[in-house]
């Protein structure tokens, strides 16, 4: 019995409820209980790959790449681009601001382009040209 | 892990086909006296660039070890590669 329900239970026999405001209040919880258990997050399947499928005929001519890169392998440049020092993002950054790109590569951090790699999953990118199709999916 | 072979597969115009097959860790073996040299200037440009060497050199294991699974395929005319890491 969880701390709630023991709470009205108190209250109906110390009398400051009847018995039909405690079954309301004990049935109102018990709706909270299903729509929390139907909020919580389903664990997703674990993507492994991250895969490029690329289908072009611009050329008359039909061009086929298919790349499937590791998400591994995504983790592990991100680790690698973690190592690069702080006076080199600063000329990075500089030459960034040059280019009209306003992009701060010191705020980004490992973890948030990790959080971003965990949430690939749901990503889909469709480009479809009367020629060419470009599919980027996770699996 | 790290990778174990790598497949490339090449089919050019003229019917000509390349297939390698190469095992990792014999290969990894072999050149491992360069490796170690590769290894020394990587602790050394990291210490020159005030950088962990540690973490970088953990990191370039991972990034290798993590090229497990990769597939590169073009498919264009006649012309066919596949380079495959398994």
């Amino acid at each position: 019995m969880n701390e709630q329900r023991r709470q009205i239970l108190e209250m109906l026999s110390e009398g400051t409820i009847n018995a039909d405001e405690a079954e309301r209040l004990i049935a109102a919880l018990d709706r909270n209980d299903v729509v929390d258990s139907a909020a919580q997050p389903v664990a997703k399947g674990k993507i492994k790959y991250l895969r490029v499928v690329v289908d072009d005929r611009s050329d008359g001519e039909q061009t086929k790449v298919n790349v499937r890169v590791p998400i591994q392998l995504l983790r592990a440049g991100v680790r690698l681009a973690s190592l690069v020092p702080q006076r080199s993002l600063d000329r990075a950054n500089a030459e960034l601001q040059r280019s009209g790109v306003g992009i701060d590569l010191t705020r980004l951090k490992p973890e948030q382009i990790e959080e971003l790699i965990d949430h690939l999953d749901d990503m889909t990118i469709d480009v479809e040209d009367h020629d060419s199709t470009v599919h980027v999916f996770c699996e | 892990m790290m990778p174990l072979a790598i497949r490339v597969r090449v089919a050019g115009e003229r019917g000509s086909r390349v297939r390698l097959w190469v095992p990792v860790l014999p290969v990894v073996l072999v050149l491992s006296p360069i490796l170690i040299v590769v290894a020394l200037v990587l602790v050394g440009a990291c210490i020159a660039f005030r950088a962990n060497p540690l973490r970088a050199l953990c990191a370039t294991w991972r990034l290798f070890a993590a090229l497990r699974g990769l597939r590169v395929e073009l498919h264009q005319g006649p012309t066919h590669v596949l380079v495959n890491i398994s």
